[in-house]
């Protein structure tokens, strides 16, 4: 009996609780506890990241091999695409986007930040970053890695810190393109860091290897904005649409700064009529 | 007292759970190591001081994460019932029961975390977390029941056979 008490106002209370952190009223509290926090959060990660990492080689090491001989031959096959793209860079204005997104965003306005958390539940995909409201961090607002390719949303800001949705997370979508083909489709996270790409027209060619960037159809993100490599491509003849893997191009699993968009104002900040 | 001393625990494995959990994924699932050791703590010591801990530590990774306060101690909750129903049935295994129960225990939590999630308007891949998150979670919490499970007991063998002989000294 005091067993099925104690379930019921816990349960009771847990709800009034999320109802109170839905409507943003505990965002001061979640400020102090990340605030007192996040230097401890951030001490364990630096002694986790090694350890994993040295976890990971052990691994891994089995597979180096044959990577390194495989990277070495796509290092040759780079090379001479590079020679190609020299030459055609002049009278191909298609990969002058293409080449745009390799070369960085001069004009844009950045806002350096810390990774200091990341989601530890198996159903999302977010980051904490140590930039909030008061660095003019606002919800909806675009994150980028250092190597200027699409991380992510920033989904809620409180005064000193932010949380971020990355594009893997399922919660995601945007509105992308394949450079090469000019294909237009729709970017969405699966679990686990993968990227699906779906509403690809079946009349179009989409090849693995071929670039991903954002489109800038609905005004959310810039357009150009890399994200990622498509892997394979999915689809019968009898689909409407085909899909595709795609491999993103940050490390989502290894952030440990980003760049924080400020120059772009994504549509869904931009209340002007 | 012992809340003193045993509250910091708790408090450091939620603090470990949200910044070191993530980068040791098996199968591609987080570890949930507050679970575990809550589990196994209402298993050895009894259900009574889960029900202080429950909120406690889960209202304290809500706030230093992306959850909704409060999604934690729903998720929780079966803990308790869970350590209730095994506490009139016992038998003589103690640890294989409470490997058990932690599995059953992080499918609850998963089931109730997505419900939660769903309710909120967020969009949980139900068709494929079967596979991805909810088998791969329950066997990795209940890999973790040892490192929790064995400490635990010894600390309660211990400090009970102390407070016997204060007893009947």
């Amino acid at each position: 009996m005091r067993t099925l008490v104690w379930v019921l106002a816990a349960a009771f209370l847990a709800l009034i609780t999320i109802l109170l952190s839905q409507k943003g009223a505990l965002d001061p509290l979640r400020n102090v506890a990340l605030t007192v926090v996040s230097p401890l959060e951030r001490g364990v990660r630096n002694v986790a990241e090694p350890v994993a990492d040295a976890l990971d080689r052990i691994a891994e090491r089995q597979d180096l091999e044959e990577e390194n001989r495989q990277l070495r031959r796509q290092i040759e096959e780079l090379r001479s695409q590079i020679a190609d793209l020299s030459e055609q860079q002049a009278l191909s204005e298609g990969l002058q986007e293409l080449l745009e997104v390799q070369e960085g965003r001069p004009d844009d306005q950045f806002l350096v930040a810390r990774v200091i958390a990341k989601d530890p539940s198996n159903l999302k995909e977010r980051i904490a970053i140590d930039r909030g409201s008061d660095d003019g961090v606002a919800e909806g607002m675009v994150v980028m890695s250092a190597a200027n390719s699409l991380v992510g949303v920033v989904s809620s800001a409180l005064n000193d810190f932010a949380w971020v949705t990355l594009i893997t997370d399922p919660n995601s979508s945007v509105n992308a393109m394949v450079m090469e083909s000019r294909t237009q489709g729709v970017v969405s996270g699966t679990l686990h860091n993968g990227l699906r790409m779906e509403l690809l027209p079946q009349d179009t060619e989409v090849e693995p290897g071929s670039t991903v960037a954002t489109s800038g159809l609905g005004g959310n993100f810039p357009d150009a904005l890399l994200i990622g490599e498509v892997v394979s491509v999915q689809g019968s003849p009898q689909d409407i649409f085909q899909k595709a893997e795609v491999q993103p191009a940050a490390d989502l699993a290894r952030l440990e700064n980003v760049l924080v968009l400020i120059s772009f104002q994504p549509a869904r900040l931009d209340h002007t009529p | 007292m012992r809340y003193l001393f045993l509250g910091p625990l708790a408090m450091t494995v939620v603090l470990f759970q949200v910044a070191a959990a993530p980068y040791f994924p098996l199968m591609g699932a987080t570890a949930n190591p507050l679970l575990a050791l809550l589990m196994c703590w209402a298993m050895v010591r009894g259900p009574r001081e889960a029900m202080i801990l429950i909120p406690l530590t889960a209202v304290f990774k809500d706030l230093i994460t992306n959850d909704p306060v409060g999604v934690s101690v729903l998720a929780m909750l079966p803990i308790v019932p869970l350590a209730a129903v095994r506490e009139r049935h016992p038998t003589q295994s103690e640890f294989v029961p409470t490997v058990a129960v932690v599995a059953v225990a992080s499918l609850c939590y998963h089931l109730v975390y997505m419900v939660v999630l769903t309710s909120l308007g967020e969009d949980v891949p139900w068709l494929q977390s079967p596979v991805e998150v909810l088998l791969p979670a329950a066997l990795l919490d209940a890999v973790l029941t040892p490192l929790f499970y064995l400490p635990l007991l010894l600390v309660t063998t211990v400090t009970e056979s102390r407070a016997r002989l204060r007893v009947t000294g």
